[in-house]
Order: structure tokens, then C-alpha cells, then sequence
């Protein structure tokens, strides 16, 4: 590797040193791994470009690829053929190496044709603070990093956010909920004296809120898919709510990352698992699945296997080893058989009961379960056990009296669905091409990929070796867990991963722009006991995250993707975020923890394809449709149209990263769903309320709330028209004006109707801004 | 919506004292306002001359029987009530049937030819007789998937994993949209027939592609698009007046902060204002003439596929570009006469009035209407009250007719008992491939990257486009 180390520095050309894994890797296995990779099956010519060995002595050819002569080399001569049945990559790929890449392969293999292994698979490397000229800049590493980075690039950071912008970026950011008018005075002050030490408190004070469990679990439930239905066919409802319960709490009592891995992956396997533990393992109960009428058992074993396996795979390792199902991995080193293997490690999984006995109720039945308790309601239940325990036994009546109590609480909990071990686990096999229904195949054991760091066992490896193994740095894959994860959680408070590709660290990814700090990142997150809540702070405390999102034009052009993080990004609220804020605004909110799933608002027959049985659509009728937007009832084949304009995901497969579209659909939804329209009239009953009995001092509450700031003369004018506008019509048209304020489940206030439904007309208008919906 | 309106939408501004700000300002809304830019397809696309422009896909969602509808085999009939030869079914894959004796079925209605073409054609089917010369049976179709659910999505997206964009989706993608009113990709759903089998939307998903690709249904009922129609009392003027007051502060904020995606969100507010008019318009089927109703057989506001028919055609004049319309009563395991009496009954007619209709105003040139299920059913009797078929991935029948396709046509076929596809079988990839095709796309060239990969319609297994049905 030393000789590596040399390329760092300026070539010749005075260009800088090709990177292997950054600039060459992504176009060998984009244009030529598909058939000179690592898929033995498929390989053409015998020849692949994998690997150094390859690539310099294998094939059919002399050269495939000459170091330090690329005009000597096949590889290059062959892109530049003219020939249709010479040229690489042939034209029925469509594919082609454009000049630039032909440039950087020619540099690459002049500069020796260095091979490195895949960055992802390295342990990464505790880079040290990286010095930067402008001292007075950084707060933390991570600020080394990135204002290293950019100096080289001659680039400078952003200015600092306004205060009140950072607060709210902070609030939507940690909490999913806005600031409130209190919050911004407290903040504004404190920050003025010492903008550092007031981000630090409101940080500290805002990760002790039960609300960042909340904002964490919306998240992480795309990544496990979470939802409320079984997802194919009849899609009924099944027992799983206290699962979200438990990632809520973990994330608000910081649980260690590798512990909130072991519980999930394995906690029924640990040594007397609690409650919770088995709780956690619901984890592997939240795949789709069916009992379809005429289903073949062997056929959906598979199905559940490959969807296990493409779900652990994408949650810890970043891999697409879903892609190894029927071949082996055609970019990655993923073999077929790691496909296998990793699948056999959840052949013990006792679910197969619903095949026979799943019904077409709600819920439906999933076995094995266990019903839960709320805390309290469990503390009642333990006293009433010890009283029992100790009765005198001639005290027959009392007895029994108790032990009604007893049955009656320890019926009132929620059914949940956890993971039972079966004594002997199903034989697992390759299937070969992924066919089913070939039991040709080898039989396999549980065992983790074969080039990555084995488990050293005996005996079968089970579900809890695989836990211990993805969070281990030594013996596992742990480097690799931490990097994911820590590129997620700076995707989150930052826009953009380190690596782009949330989903896939493989060969097909895209590198991190800056891979000392994902390095970095990654060990301090596992050097702390994997610390999450260490890792938000350090993040949203930086220079960095405090950047303006206002980008000029010159930045817009040398970084459009904001690769390089010399601004902070601007981005529309994610949907339950979106909810949530107009409920917390008008002041309609209910801030309950946890809890079965509420069901809002819904157009009325939007469940009409639903069969087995046919739905009926019941909305809560009290409070609860006002709770924040991660409990609504998860319908995975009919999400919730608010959520689903949104984008958020039905939660078949895992979603890292959420598209973020802008369209008509969501328009008339925030527009015209009665959960905004009723949360506008709620809204202008607090600010008819709150504010001085003035048009101009019911504006500027209206803005303080909604905005944190108070409206430009324009915004003053513009809405000011409106209000004359909504007005004149509302008073020609009484009318209308009461079929407006009475539209939800809330009676409106004791206002002056026509002035009620011109206040929730300006309302509507406020909840529909850009700036409302969106995080600066 | 159109120049009309915009000059009453005007006055009606000035009037209100509604007046526009800064001229950047006045240019971002008049773009809004006037040029909704129509997105216009990927670069390079189409990639040849197009026969269609636009898809009518009637899924007869269920798996309608092919042996009941254009595949004929004497020898069924021959065998009825006898022990299925082992010889077909040993180690397929079996849904409802596992385990069961199996035997032979035979016709449950009657054949004849029918056209200069002399397609088979059932007696189910009497309307569809009388088009034995403008569709092209596929009698060879094979699928992947047996159960109901995998197997719409593998006929939708290609593969049975969920999460994949739809065809309607990519076709959007790919060739960009003909309407600034409605969206590209609508579906359409009736029912009818034995218990309805469940559809998910994920059947018109758009996947990985950007989600305004995805299908948008309309309803039957209540909102044709959901949140399409204002809340009680507010009126058309009263919306107008408030999305522009959301338009001119979102055009304020992005003086400031120069975010391009403010400015699509001020296009996206006129076409949400613009729906509001264009969809109920569009859905209300009054203004049809009573001829052209009774072809169809369809009453305004039954939501009846009678109508779904009617609406498709209204739905392409004005510029979708791929309609699904499902109806989903053909899952027959028991009580198949009487349930393909029902389905045939509300299908058969409006289907032939929706290619006649298509025919007289000269849109079925460059419109391809296909009509198919998600797969067929067995050559083996299931008895779940009277005799029925179970599902059936082997060999089923599926047609096309219209742009680009040879009208009167049979290709491929089935064995001797219409068990598996023999002669030049089609299988679901082919399909897409083909339809692609049609619309002048070459499916090898049409990927979009998705996880590392360059994800397709088609797929990774080779497909290939059905030179002997073209035109």
C-alpha cells in the first residue's frame, strides 16, 4: 500500500491523484463489472475486472490492463474501437465510457492500475483533526473536516442562520414540532450573549424531550418497514403498535445502537429477555405476508426469507445482498450463497402458524404474540400477584376475587407480535436461479457473509451471533454498521449523507465526498458505546449545521448537490412533520406517547378495493385524531392520502431516504383536507383569541406563530387584501361562512362567524406557505 | 380551464383589488398561470416513429378463464370428468388444488369461429364475436406469479417485489404528458362478478420514479380525486383568490431565497387550482349523447365499467396518456358459468362500444387498448359451489387491438388442453417489451437507475418484442 499512498500527491498531468474506490471503481462496475465482475456464472471472456489479479493476467487476452502503459492495454484500446463487435462496452448495453472517464481510466492505469478494496469493507480509520487556516471557524471535528475540505476547494462556508431559523431547524430537526413564541424569546435572548452556549442548552434541552424519540422512530420505521397490515393480498390489520412503542422510548432513553440491534434482531435469545426485549423482536415479525388462499407454503418460505434478508442487509449493512437471490451479486462480492446463509439465520422464527389458521378478521391472526401492559397498568398487575402469592390458602374467596382482577388487567394489554425460537430451525437451501420449487440445492447453515470477518462457533450460529456480529468491530461488521448509520443520521440533519447512497455502500454507490469524516463520524459513534444521542449533538452543535441554506448562485453552480456542505440544505417537512406542525400551531395537538394507531380524517370509501374482509374505514372520534401523525394506522396496500402525497412509504421494502416531490396532489391536500381546513379555523380562533382586537396585531400573532417572525410589508398587504377580500364575500354569503368554520370534529368557538371564517381563510393561507412546510 | 377563464380570472383580480408586486414577480406567476410547462419525456424519447400514443389497459383483474373466453380445445371436452394426465401437472406449481385429485374440465360454454379472420371466440362473449376482426388474440401468455396479489405486480411492474414503478409510470416517464389539466396516469376500478379480489395501490405505484408519475385514481364517488373539491363554503372565486395570495407570498419568500423548488410548488398550486375544474368536468357524463350512452350502456354517475369505458375514451381525447381501467369479479374457483355470465354481461358490450367509439373518431390508430387478466386458469376442475378453475400460470390469453397492432389475429397457442403455452409463448416480459415497443420506445434503452442498478420494465431476463403481432 505504500506505494498507493504516493498518488496522493499532483501527477504530472498536475491534476490530483486518481482515486481508486472514489474515481474508478463506480465506472469499472458501472460499465464492465456486469459482465467481467464478480458473478463466476455470467463472466464473459473469462475475464474480470474485479480485482488486480484479473484485470493484469486473466482472460483470454494478453493485456487485458498493462500498469503504467495504458496504450498497451486491451481494456482501453477496446473502448476506443470502432468496430460494433469489438468496442467495450458493446453496444447492446447501451452503455458508454464518456471522455472524461476514459481520461481518468488512461491516469489511473499510467499511475500503476492500483487496486484498493471496496471503502466500505475497510474498518474505518480514526482520522485525526485535519488543520484549516481559519481558526476562528470551526466548533468541532466535524467542522475540521468539512472547512478543510472546502479551503482546498477555495470555497467558503456560509454565514451563520439567523437565530430564529436555527431555532426552528433545531425544533423540526429533533422534535418534528415548531417553536413556539416562548421558545423564540428564550432563545433570541440567550443567544445574543452567546450564540455557542444557547444552541448547546436548547440542543440539551430538546434531546431530553420525549418528542426526539418520536422524530428518530418515524425514521427508523421506514428503514424496518414498520406498518399496521400485513401488506399482500387482504392486507388486515396484525398486532404490532407496541413495537413502535419500544423504538420511541429506546431512541428517548438512548439506548446503545448495538444494544437496540440485539433486542431486535435477537432479544428473545438473550438470558431471561424482558418484556421490552420481546417486544423489540417484532422486529422480524414485520414483513408482509399472507394467507392467501391457494398460497404454496415453500414458495412464500422463500418470499419471507429473501425479504428478511434484504431488510437486514439494507438496515445495518448498507447491502443490496437482495440482489444475490438468484445469482451472485453482479457488483458487490455477495454470493448466492451469502444470500442463503444470511437467510438461514432466521429459519428459526416460528410464524409459520398463519399459513393454517390466518384468518380474514381485524386483526388478523400472526402468532406467536404477547400482550402488553402499559407501565402502570403492569405495576398493578405485579402488586396483585404478590397479594395472591400471599394469601393464607384458607382464604378461598378473597382468592378468587383477586384473581379476577388479576385476569381482567392482564387481558387489558395489547397484543403485540414477538419472535419465538423454534427448537429445530427449517432447512434452509440454495435455491438455484431462486427458484423455490429446485430442491437441488445445497443445504446451508447460518453464516455471515464469506468475505467479510467469520464467526468463530461450533455450534449452528444463531440470530444473536448475526446481532453481535453487525455491531462488533473486531470480530464483525461493526465498522460498517457504524458508517451506515452515521451517514444517516448526518443525512438527517444535514440533507445529504456523506455518501449519497443511503441504500447501497456497495460497488454501485456513490463514495463519500468526504471520507475521512465518515471515518470519522463512525468511530466516535462506536468509540462512545454507540451513543446516539452524543452523535445528534455533535452534529447539530457544529459550524457546519449552522450555515445559512441560502445558496448563491456561484455555490449553486460548483456544488449543486452540496456535496462539499458549504451551506446547510433546505428541504420540505417530511408528511407527519407537515401534519404535525399545523396541529401545533392552531394549538390542536395531542402530545400522548404511544399507544394503538389513531385513525383521522380519511376520504370516505378509500378502502373500497380492500377484501377478506371488506373495510370500513372507522375514524377515531375524540382526541386522538389529533395525536401526531407517526401513530396513524399504517394501511401498507392504502396509506393515508395525506401521508402518501407526502411521500411517505407504503413500508413494503426499506426506505432510507425519501423522494421529496412537490405536485398538484399534495396541493389540494393541504389545501382542501378537512384536517387542515379545521386546523385553519382552529388557528384563527387562537389568534382571535390570543391578539390585541386589531387586524394588524392578529397578523403578527398569526406570523409569530406559525413563523417565528413577524410578516414584510407585502406579506402585510398581500394577506391584507385577502382578509378584505374573504370578508365582503363571507358577507354577502353568511352561509358559507358557517359551513366553513364547522367543518372537523371540534365545534368552532363562540366568534363572530363572519369574522371566524375571514381569519380561517387568512389561516388557510399561512398553512399553505412554502416557508410553513418547509425546514431552512 | 382555458383562455377564457384565465381572462375572467384576471378581471376578477382587479376587481378584487388582488394586484401583483414586483415585475419578477408578476413573470413567475404569469408562468405559473399561462405555461404550466408540460413535462416533456426524457431526452431522445421516443426512440422511434410511435403506432401508439396512448394505452387503454382493461385488467380484468381475478384471471379471467381463457378457456372460457378464446381458447378452444376439443380434446377438454374429450377428457371432461377424466383424471388430468400427470404428464402436465407433476412438479408445477398448484394454488388452490394442492393436494386434490385433479381432473379434467371441459368447456363450460361453447365455441364457434367467427370474422374473416375466424377467431375463436366464446358464447360468453357475443360483443367481442363482433370484433373477431380488430383484436389480436395472444393465446400463449405465461406469467410467474399464481396468487393474485404478486401477480398484478408482476404484470404491472415486472417483477413480484414490491416497489417498483408501474408501466403506466414509466410510460410517463419515458414520453412526458400530453395534458397541463389531468394527470398522465389514471386508474379506473368497477366491480361485478364472483367475491372481488383485493387490489393494492401499489398497483399504480411509481417505485423508485419521481411520485408524480404515479397513477392517480378517480373515484366513482364522492371526490373523483381525492380533496379535488373545495371545502363547504368556499367557492370557486374564493379558492381562486386564496391560491393566488399563496402563490404571490411564495413568489415574496422566493425573491429571497432563489429555491427552485418554490417555484415548481407555484406551478403545482395552478394545477391543483386547474384539476379542481378540469376533473369534475371530465368525470360528469351528462353532456355524452344519449347514443352514445346506450352503446356503452353506461348511466352517468353509476361508476359501472359501463362508464370507466366512457371515461377512458374522454380521459384520452384530452391527453392521459396510459388509462388502467380494472374490474375485479373474474376469480372464478366455483360457480363459473353463473359468474362469468355476471362479469361477461358488464363487460362485453362496453368494451366492444369503447373500440367502436375509439373507431368512429378515428383514435384507434394511434390509441392501443389491451384486455387481459393477471393470469389465467387451470384445465382442471375446483368445485367451490359449482364448477370452477383454479389459478393458472402456464397458459392464459390476453389481446390487443388498435395503434400498431395487426387487427384479426391469432398468435400463439396452448397444448391439446390448453395447460401450457407451446407455440410462440409470450411471456409477461414480451408483453411489456412489445408495448413499449408500440409506443416507440426500445425497452433495452429504457432504465433508470435505482440501488447501484439500471432498473427496467422488462427486467434482467431477455425479452423480446412480438414481431409476428405488428402492423
Amino acid at each position: 500500500m505504500k506505494a498507493f499512498a504516493f498518488t496522493f500527491l499532483l501527477t504530472v498531468a498536475g491534476h490530483a491523484a486518481v482515486d481508486f474506490n472514489r474515481d474508478i471503481r463506480p465506472i469499472l462496475s458501472d460499465k464492465c463489472f456486469h459482465c467481467h465482475g464478480p458473478d463466476e456464472e455470467t463472466r464473459e471472456a473469462e475475464l474480470r475486472l474485479d480485482t488486480y489479479e484479473g484485470a493484469t493476467e486473466g482472460g483470454e487476452f494478453k493485456v487485458p490492463i498493462e500498469p503504467g502503459k495504458p496504450d498497451e492495454s486491451e481494456v482501453i484500446t477496446r473502448i476506443l474501437e470502432e468496430d460494433p463487435d469489438e468496442i467495450m462496452p458493446p453496444p447492446k448495453t447501451h452503455k458508454k465510457v464518456s471522455a472524461k472517464e476514459l481520461k481518468l481510466l488512461k491516469q489511473w492505469i499510467q499511475e500503476g492500475a492500483k487496486y484498493d478494496e471496496p471503502w466500505t469493507y475497510k474498518n474505518p480509520v480514526k482520522h485525526p483533526d485535519p488543520t484549516v487556516r481559519t481558526e476562528d471557524w470551526p466548533v468541532n471535528f466535524v467542522d475540521r473536516f468539512i472547512l478543510s475540505r472546502l479551503e482546498k476547494e477555495a470555497i467558503p462556508p456560509s454565514p451563520d442562520a439567523d437565530p430564529v431559523t436555527l431555532l426552528r431547524r433545531l425544533h423540526f430537526d429533533l422534535t418534528g414540532l415548531p417553536p413556539t413564541p416562548a421558545d423564540r424569546d428564550r432563545f433570541e435572548e440567550s443567544f445574543e450573549s452567546n450564540p455557542q452556549a444557547a444552541i448547546e442548552s436548547e440542543v440539551d434541552r430538546l434531546l431530553t424531550s420525549p418528542h426526539f424519540g418520536e422524530r428518530l422512530a418515524v425514521y427508523w420505521l421506514d428503514l424496518v418497514r414498520y406498518a399496521d397490515t400485513v401488506g399482500y393480498h387482504g392486507d388486515q390489520d396484525h398486532n404490532i403498535s407496541p413495537y413502535r412503542d419500544y423504538v420511541i422510548r429506546a431512541f428517548n432513553e438512548n439506548m446503545p445502537f448495538d444494544r437496540f440491534t440485539r433486542e431486535q434482531l435477537a432479544g428473545d435469545l438473550l438470558p431471561d429477555p424482558t418484556q421490552q426485549q420481546l417486544v423489540a423482536t417484532g422486529y422480524n415479525r414485520l414483513l408482509q405476508t399472507t394467507h392467501e388462499g391457494g398460497l404454496q407454503e415453500a414458495e412464500y418460505r422463500a418470499i419471507y426469507q429473501a425479504d428478511r434478508v434484504r431488510n437486514v442487509s439494507a438496515v445495518w449493512m448498507g447491502a443490496t445482498v437482495g440482489c444475490a437471490q438468484c445469482h451472485d451479486h453482479k457488483y458487490d462480492p455477495y454470493t448466492a450463497k451469502d444470500f442463503h446463509t444470511l437467510g438461514a439465520f432466521f429459519a428459526d422464527i416460528d410464524d409459520e402458524a398463519h399459513f393454517q389458521n390466518g384468518t380474514n378478521s381485524l386483526p388478523t391472526r400472526r402468532e406467536p404474540e404477547i400482550r402488553v401492559l402499559t407501565e402502570a397498568r403492569q405495576a398493578e398487575l405485579d402488586s396483585l400477584t404478590r397479594q395472591i402469592a400471599a394469601l393464607p390458602p384458607d382464604k378461598l374467596g378473597e382468592r378468587k376475587k383477586l384473581e379476577a382482577q388479576r385476569k381482567k388487567i392482564a387481558a387489558s394489554g395489547r397484543p403485540t407480535m414477538i419472535t419465538r425460537a423454534l427448537a429445530k430451525p427449517r432447512v434452509s437451501r440454495v435455491f438455484p436461479r431462486g427458484n423455490w420449487l429446485d430442491e437441488s440445492g445445497q443445504i446451508v447453515q447460518p453464516a455471515v457473509p464469506h468475505f467479510l470477518p467469520q464467526i468463530k462457533k461450533e455450534e449452528r450460529q444463531t440470530r444473536l451471533d448475526l446481532a453481535n456480529w453487525l455491531t462488533d468491530l473486531k470480530n464483525g461488521t461493526g465498522g460498517l454498521t457504524s458508517r451506515v448509520m452515521s451517514n444517516r443520521l448526518f443525512y438527517l440533519f444535514f440533507g445529504t449523507g456523506l455518501s449519497r447512497s443511503l441504500g447501497d455502500f456497495g460497488g454501485q454507490g456513490q463514495p463519500p465526498s468526504n471520507p475521512e469524516l465518515l471515518d470519522r463520524l463512525a468511530v466516535e459513534f462506536y468509540e462512545s458505546n454507540w451513543d446516539i444521542k452524543k452523535m445528534v449533538k455533535t452534529l447539530v452543535t457544529s459550524r457546519a449545521y449552522r450555515q445559512s441554506s441560502l445558496v448563491t448562485s456561484n455555490l449553486r453552480e460548483r456544488d449543486p448537490y452540496n456535496e462539499l456542505f458549504a451551506r446547510q440544505a433546505r428541504f420540505r417537512l417530511p408528511a407527519e412533520i407537515i401534519r404535525d406542525n399545523a396541529l401545533a400551531v392552531s394549538g390542536l395537538l395531542v402530545t400522548d406517547l404511544g399507544g394503538s394507531s389513531v385513525k383521522p380524517y380519511q376520504p370516505n370509501g378509500y378502502y373500497r378495493h380492500l377484501n377478506f374482509p371488506p373495510r370500513k374505514y372507522r375514524q377515531d372520534t375524540d382526541r386522538r385524531i389529533y395525536r401526531r401523525s407517526l401513530y396513524i394506522h399504517w394501511q401498507r396496500q392504502f396509506l393515508h392520502p395525506m401521508l402518501k402525497a407526502f411521500d411517505a412509504p407504503s413500508r413494503e421494502e426499506c426506505t432510507a431516504e425519501r423522494p421529496k416531490s412537490n405536485t398538484p396532489v399534495a396541493a389540494l391536500n393541504l389545501l382542501n383536507d378537512p384536517t387542515f381546513v379545521e386546523a385553519a379555523r382552529v388557528f384563527a380562533e387562537r389568534i382571535l383569541k390570543e391578539a390585541k382586537p386589531e387586524n394588524l396585531a392578529r397578523l403578527h400573532h398569526a406570523f409569530e406563530l406559525a413563523l417565528n417572525r413577524l410578516p414584510s410589508d407585502v406579506e402585510r398587504d398581500t394577506l391584507g387584501q385577502l382578509l378584505t377580500y374573504a370578508k365582503n364575500d363571507f358577507k354577502k354569503n353568511p352561509k358559507s361562512a358557517s359551513s366553513l368554520i364547522n367543518i372537523g370534529q371540534t365545534k368552532p368557538e363562540n366568534f363572530d362567524h363572519i369574522t371566524l371564517a375571514t381569519w380561517t381563510t387568512v389561516s388557510r393561507a399561512i398553512l399553505n406557505l412554502s416557508e410553513t412546510t418547509t425546514r431552512n | 380551464m382555458n383562455a377564457a377563464n384565465f381572462i375572467n380570472r384576471r378581471t376578477f383580480l382587479q376587481n378584487t383589488g388582488l394586484s401583483f408586486g414586483s415585475a419578477a414577480l408578476l413573470s413567475q406567476l404569469a408562468r405559473a398561470e399561462g405555461l404550466i410547462e408540460k413535462y416533456p419525456g426524457l431526452s431522445g424519447f421516443p426512440h422511434h416513429v410511435p403506432k401508439a400514443k396512448r394505452v387503454i389497459f382493461l385488467c380484468m383483474a381475478g384471471g379471467p378463464s381463457h378457456l372460457e373466453t378464446f381458447d378452444y380445445k376439443p380434446q377438454l371436452d374429450k377428457l371432461n370428468g377424466q383424471a388430468m394426465p400427470e404428464s402436465f401437472t407433476k412438479g408445477q406449481p398448484i394454488a388452490q388444488l394442492q393436494g386434490k385429485a385433479l381432473k379434467v374440465q371441459g368447456h363450460l360454454t361453447s365455441f364457434k369461429q367467427y370474422g374473416s379472420s375466424g377467431q375463436y371466440i366464446s358464447d360468453f362473449l357475443p360483443y367481442h364475436q363482433k370484433m373477431a376482426d380488430d383484436i389480436t388474440v395472444i393465446r400463449s401468455m405465461v406469467t410467474e406469479q399464481i396468487n393474485h396479489d404478486p401477480a398484478h405486480t408482476f404484470m404491472n411492474t415486472g417483477t413480484a417485489i414490491s416497489g417498483r414503478p408501474s408501466m403506466g409510470s414509466w410510460i410517463n416517464y419515458g414520453l412526458g404528458s400530453e395534458s397541463e389539466n389531468l394527470p398522465g396516469f389514471v386508474v379506473l376500478t368497477s366491480v361485478g362478478g364472483r367475491n372481488p379480489q383485493p387490489i393494492a395501490s401499489r398497483q399504480w405505484g411509481s417505485g423508485f420514479l419521481p411520485s408524480r408519475f404515479q397513477g392517480v385514481e378517480f373515484n366513482s364517488t364522492g371526490d373523483p380525486v381525492h380533496y379535488v373539491t373545495n371545502p363547504e363554503g368556499v367557492d370557486r372565486q374564493h379558492q381562486n383568490a386564496l391560491i393566488k395570495t399563496i402563490q404571490k407570498l411564495d413568489a415574496q419568500r422566493n425573491d429571497l431565497v432563489d429555491d427552485p423548488e418554490i417555484a415548481t410548488r407555484i406551478r403545482a398550486y395552478e394545477m391543483a387550482f386547474r384539476m379542481q375544474a378540469s376533473v369534475p368536468e371530465l368525470t360528469d357524463l351528462s353532456g355524452e349523447s344519449q347514443k352514445t350512452l346506450a352503446m356503452y350502456g353506461a348511466k352517468p354517475g353509476d361508476g359501472s365499467y359501463a362508464s370507466n369505458c366512457l371515461l377512458a375514451r374522454r380521459l384520452i381525447e384530452k391527453g392521459t396518456r396510459f388509462v388502467q381501467l380494472y374490474h375485479r369479479g373474474w376469480d372464478h374457483h366455483g360457480g363459473l358459468e353463473k359468474y362469468m355470465g355476471i362479469c361477461s354481461k358488464l363487460t362485453d358490450q362496453p368494451t366492444w362500444a369503447l373500440l367502436t367509439d375509439l373507431k368512429q373518431r378515428g383514435l384507434l390508430e394511434d390509441t392501443l387498448v389491451v384486455w387481459g387478466g393477471e393470469f389465467g386458469r387451470t384445465p382442471m376442475f375446483q368445485g367451490k359451489g359449482g364448477a370452477g378453475r383454479d389459478h393458472h400460470i402456464k397458459g392464459f390469453s390476453m389481446w390487443m387491438a388498435g395503434g400498431g397492432v395487426k387487427p384479426g389475429l391469432s398468435h400463439g397457442g396452448t397444448d391439446e388442453l390448453g395447460y401450457n403455452a407451446v407455440q410462440d409463448v409470450v411471456h409477461v416480459r414480451d408483453f411489456h417489451a412489445t408495448l413499449l415497443h408500440l409506443l416507440g420506445i426500445d425497452h433495452h434503452r429504457f432504465s433508470k437507475k435505482f440501488q447501484g442498478l439500471d432498473m427496467r420494465l422488462t427486467g434482467v431476463e431477455p425479452a423480446k418484442v412480438i414481431k409476428q403481432i405488428l402492423a
